[in-house]
C-alpha cells in the first residue's frame, strides 16, 4: 500500500517515517516543500537522512494516488493539505490538533465525507492497553459513578525544536492548543463523546517569557464541567524541563464513588543514573503508542473502514481548547454548544 | 519563661494529635468538651477535666481550640476575654467576617491567635518553601497540589457543608494556604465541589460517602496553582502530592512514593492510618513546639492570624465559585492594617 507523508513541520513526521519506512507492506513517499531549503532538519535533507523517497511537492506526491496520507504540517495548514489529499481520494491521518478553528475542522470533515475517505485525528494515547483496561474498569462499574477526572500532559516547550509552535498564526495558540487535546480525547472515550458545557482556563507565559516573537501561553490549567455535573481538570503546561531525559508525560486520575484509578501513559521501564551524561536514566516503556495508532489507521485505509478517532472527535476536542482561549479572554468559564 | 497552662477545648481527632505534643513540652493541661470524649482523653493522658468552658479557660495561658469549625469564634472570643492566647484548629472560621472578628479581638486584647495550618510543618512543604526562597527553582510559574484520604466519617459534621464548608474548605484550605505561602496573594479563584455533601435539610451522608473538589488559583505574582482534594471510599490511603515548575526546573513530592518503612503482609492492612509525613518530628508536634515558643515570648512562628483570615477568605471565595460556576475575585485576602501594633 502506498502511503504519502506531507510536510515535516511537526516533529512527529520523523517518528511516523521511522515506523513506516522498513515495512515491506508499505511504500512510503514523503514531501516537505514548504520548508526552508537550507534547513538540514527539514525537506530533502531529512528525507535523505532517514532514507525515504522524496517528492518535490504535494501535487507530485498525490499524483501517485497514495491510498493513505499522513498530514504533519503546521496546525493552521492542516486544512489545505487534508482537502488536497481528500480530493486525491486518500484516507487521511491528520496530526493533532485537527485544525485551529471550528470552521477549518468542519470543512475538513465535510471534504472527507463527500469523497468517502476516512479522516483520523492523531491521538495515540487512547491506544494504550492500560487505558483500555481503565475504560473497562469504568464500564464494569468497579469505579462506581465518576465524580471527577484529573489529567496532566506536560512537556518541554516544543518551540525549542520547532519555533512555529510558539507562533499563534501557525499553531493556533500555545500550551493549551498543544496539550489540552490528548486529555480531551481520553475524556471523549471515557464519556462516549459527551462534551463539556463549560471550560474555565487560566494561563501564563512565565516559563518562556524570555523568548522572542509572539508570546503564547506556556502554562495552563483548565476546568471542564459536564451536563450531569462531572468535573475534569487538565494541566496542559509546557513545564517539563528541556534537559530532562524524557520529553514529559501524561497521567489521568479518575475519582469514582467506589474507587480511584490512576493511569500513567508513559511510566519509565528502567530508571537509574548515567555517569557518562551526568544525568538520570529514564528508559521508556516498550509500548509504542504511535505504532499502535498507525496500525489502526493503516488497517482502516486498507479495508475502507472508518478510522477512529475520527474528524468529529478531532472537532469535539478542539472545541474544548478553543473554549479555553475564550475563557482566558473573559476570565470566566466559556460555554460550549454540543456539536 | 511563662508556664504553659493549656486549655484544650474539644476532645476529638485533632485534640488527640495535639495532646502528646503539649505533654512533651511539659504543659499543664485541662480539657473540656461538650460530649463525653473529654472524660476518655483526660483519663488516658492524665489531664484535668473541667465542667464548663469558663472553668477550662480560668487561669489558662493558652486555649487550644479543637472543636467543629462553627464553634471556633465564640470560644476564641471567650479565651481572649479570659486572657489566654489561642491556637485554633483550621479553618479559623467558616466566614471571613468571623475570622476577621477573631483576629481583631486578639489584637484588641493584646493576645496571640494562630491557626493550626499544620501542613506548613510537614517536612516536604517546609523544604519546598525554603528551596523556592533560595532561588534554586528560578521563577515559579505553575503548581499542582493534591490531597487524598478517606471521607472523614468519624464525625458527622464534616459532611454538612453548613458546618464544615465541605471538602473545599475543610480539606483543600490546607493547600490553598500552602499556595499562598509559596506564591503570594491570591487574586482570583475558580473552584468545583462534588459528591456526598449534605446540608441541614437533607438526610445524613450515605454509607461510603465520597467527595471531590478542584480549585484554580491565580496569584498576584502571575503564578497559577491547581488544588485537588479527594475524600475517597473507606480504603483510600492518605496521600498528598505536589508538582511545582519554575524557570530552573521542577520540584515534586508524593507522600506514598518513597516510604522510609514499608510493612506488608499483615492482616487488616492500615488503610486509613493518620498521616505524619515521615520519620523525625511529627508535624503536629513541630507545630505546637513552634507556637508554644511564640506564646512564651519567643520569635514569631511561620504562620499568623492574618494567614488564617486569608485562608478563610480564599476558601469562602472557592465555595462561592463552586456554587455559581463563576470565577471569583479575592480582594484583600490579608488586611494588612490589622497587623500594625499587633503582638505579631
Amino acid at each position: 500500500m502506498k502511503v504519502a507523508l506531507l510536510s515535516f513541520a511537526h516533529v512527529h513526521a520523523a517518528t511516523y517515517i521511522q515506523l513506516l519506512r522498513d515495512r515491506s507492506d508499505i511504500e512510503l513517499i514523503v514531501t516537505d516543500p514548504d520548508a526552508d531549503p537550507g534547513d538540514p532538519t527539514r525537506g530533502k535533507a531529512l528525507a535523505d537522512e532517514l532514507g525515504v523517497t522524496y517528492r518535490a511537492g504535494y501535487d507530485e506526491a498525490l499524483a501517485e494516488r497514495p491510498r493513505a496520507v499522513i498530514v504533519t504540517s503546521e496546525n493552521a495548514r492542516h486544512r489545505t493539505l487534508v482537502e488536497l489529499a481528500a480530493a486525491a481520494g486518500a484516507h487521511i491521518l491528520c496530526e493533532k490538533p485537527l485544525a485551529t478553528t471550528e470552521d477549518d475542522a468542519r470543512a475538513m470533515i465535510d471534504a472527507c465525507e463527500r469523497v468517502g475517505v476516512s479522516l483520523m485525528t492523531a491521538y495515540p494515547v487512547r491506544f494504550h492497553p492500560a487505558f483500555a483496561a481503565l475504560r473497562h474498569t469504568l464500564s464494569d462499574g468497579d469505579l462506581g459513578p465518576l465524580l471527577s477526572v484529573h489529567g496532566t500532559n506536560n512537556s518541554s516547550p516544543p518551540a525549542l525544536e520547532r519555533p512555529w509552535f510558539a507562533d499563534p498564526a501557525c499553531a493556533g495558540g500555545g500550551a493549551i492548543m498543544d496539550h489540552t487535546l490528548h486529555i480531551a480525547d481520553l475524556l471523549d472515550v471515557l464519556l462516549d463523546g459527551e462534551q463539556p458545557t463549560h471550560v474555565h482556563a487560566v494561563a501564563n507565559s512565565l516559563l518562556t517569557s524570555s523568548t522572542d516573537g509572539p508570546e503564547v501561553e506556556s502554562a495552563g490549567l483548565l476546568t471542564l464541567t459536564y451536563p450531569r455535573g462531572l468535573v475534569a481538570t487538565i494541566d496542559c503546561s509546557w513545564s517539563h524541563p528541556a534537559t530532562h531525559p524524557t520529553w514529559g508525560g501524561l497521567t489521568l486520575t479518575c475519582v469514582g464513588e467506589r474507587a480511584l484509578a490512576e493511569f500513567d501513559a508513559f511510566p519509565p521501564l528502567l530508571t537509574g543514573y548515567d555517569t557518562a551524561q551526568a544525568a538520570t536514566r529514564w528508559e521508556p516503556a516498550a509500548i509504542d503508542l504511535d505504532a499502535a495508532m498507525l496500525e489502526s489507521f493503516l488497517t482502516a485505509a486498507r479495508t475502507g473502514q472508518r478510522a477512529h478517532p475520527d474528524g468529529e472527535t478531532g472537532l469535539r476536542t478542539l472545541k474544548t481548547a478553543l473554549a479555553a482561549y475564550a475563557s482566558l479572554h473573559t476570565g470566566q468559564p466559556a460555554t460550549i454548544t454540543a456539536t | 519563661m511563662k508556664r504553659l497552662d493549656v486549655a484544650v477545648i474539644g476532645a476529638g481527632f485533632i485534640a488527640r494529635t495535639h495532646l502528646p505534643a503539649w505533654i512533651a513540652l511539659g504543659a499543664r493541661i485541662r480539657i473540656f468538651s461538650t460530649d463525653d470524649q473529654a472524660a476518655l482523653l483526660s483519663e488516658e493522658f492524665g489531664l484535668t477535666k473541667t465542667a464548663c468552658l469558663d472553668e477550662a479557660l480560668d487561669g489558662a495561658s493558652v486555649a487550644d481550640i479543637c472543636t467543629p469549625t462553627t464553634t471556633h469564634r465564640d470560644i476564641a472570643l471567650a479565651a481572649f476575654a479570659a486572657g489566654a492566647d489561642v491556637l485554633c484548629e483550621k479553618p479559623l472560621a467558616l466566614t471571613p467576617a468571623d475570622a476577621l472578628e477573631m483576629a481583631e479581638a486578639a489584637h484588641k486584647a493584646g493576645r496571640l491567635l494562630y491557626p493550626g495550618h499544620v501542613v506548613r510543618f510537614f517536612p516536604a512543604y517546609a523544604r519546598l518553601r525554603s528551596t523556592i526562597r533560595s532561588g534554586a527553582l528560578g521563577r515559579p510559574a505553575v503548581a499542582r497540589f493534591t490531597r487524598t484520604g478517606r471521607y472523614p466519617t468519624w464525625s458527622p459534621w464534616f459532611a454538612d457543608t453548613a458546618l464544615s464548608g465541605g471538602i473545599v474548605t475543610d480539606q483543600m484550605l490546607h493547600d490553598m494556604d500552602i499556595a499562598r505561602w509559596l506564591f503570594g496573594e491570591v487574586v482570583s479563584i475558580h473552584a468545583t465541589q462534588r459528591g456526598h455533601l449534605t446540608t441541614h435539610d437533607s438526610a445524613s451522608a450515605p454509607e461510603g460517602p465520597v467527595a471531590t473538589g478542584s480549585a484554580t488559583l491565580t496569584h498576584d505574582s502571575g503564578v497559577i496553582t491547581q488544588v485537588l482534594g479527594v475524600w475517597g471510599p473507606p480504603a483510600t490511603p492518605f496521600r498528598y502530592t505536589f508538582h511545582v515548575a519554575g524557570s530552573n526546573g521542577t520540584l515534586t513530592h508524593d507522600s506514598i512514593a518513597h516510604p522510609s518503612l514499608r510493612l506488608t503482609g499483615a492482616a487488616g492492612a492500615q488503610a486509613g492510618a493518620v498521616p505524619t509525613g515521615d520519620f523525625g518530628e511529627d508535624p503536629f508536634s513541630a507545630q505546637i513546639r513552634e507556637l508554644a515558643t511564640a506564646f512564651q515570648g519567643g520569635p514569631a512562628p511561620r504562620v499568623n492570624a492574618l494567614d488564617g483570615v486569608a485562608a478563610v477568605k480564599i476558601a469562602a471565595a472557592a465555595r462561592r465559585s463552586a456554587a455559581t460556576g463563576l470565577a471569583v475575585a479575592v480582594h484583600d485576602a490579608a488586611p494588612r492594617t490589622l497587623t500594625e501594633g499587633s503582638p505579631r
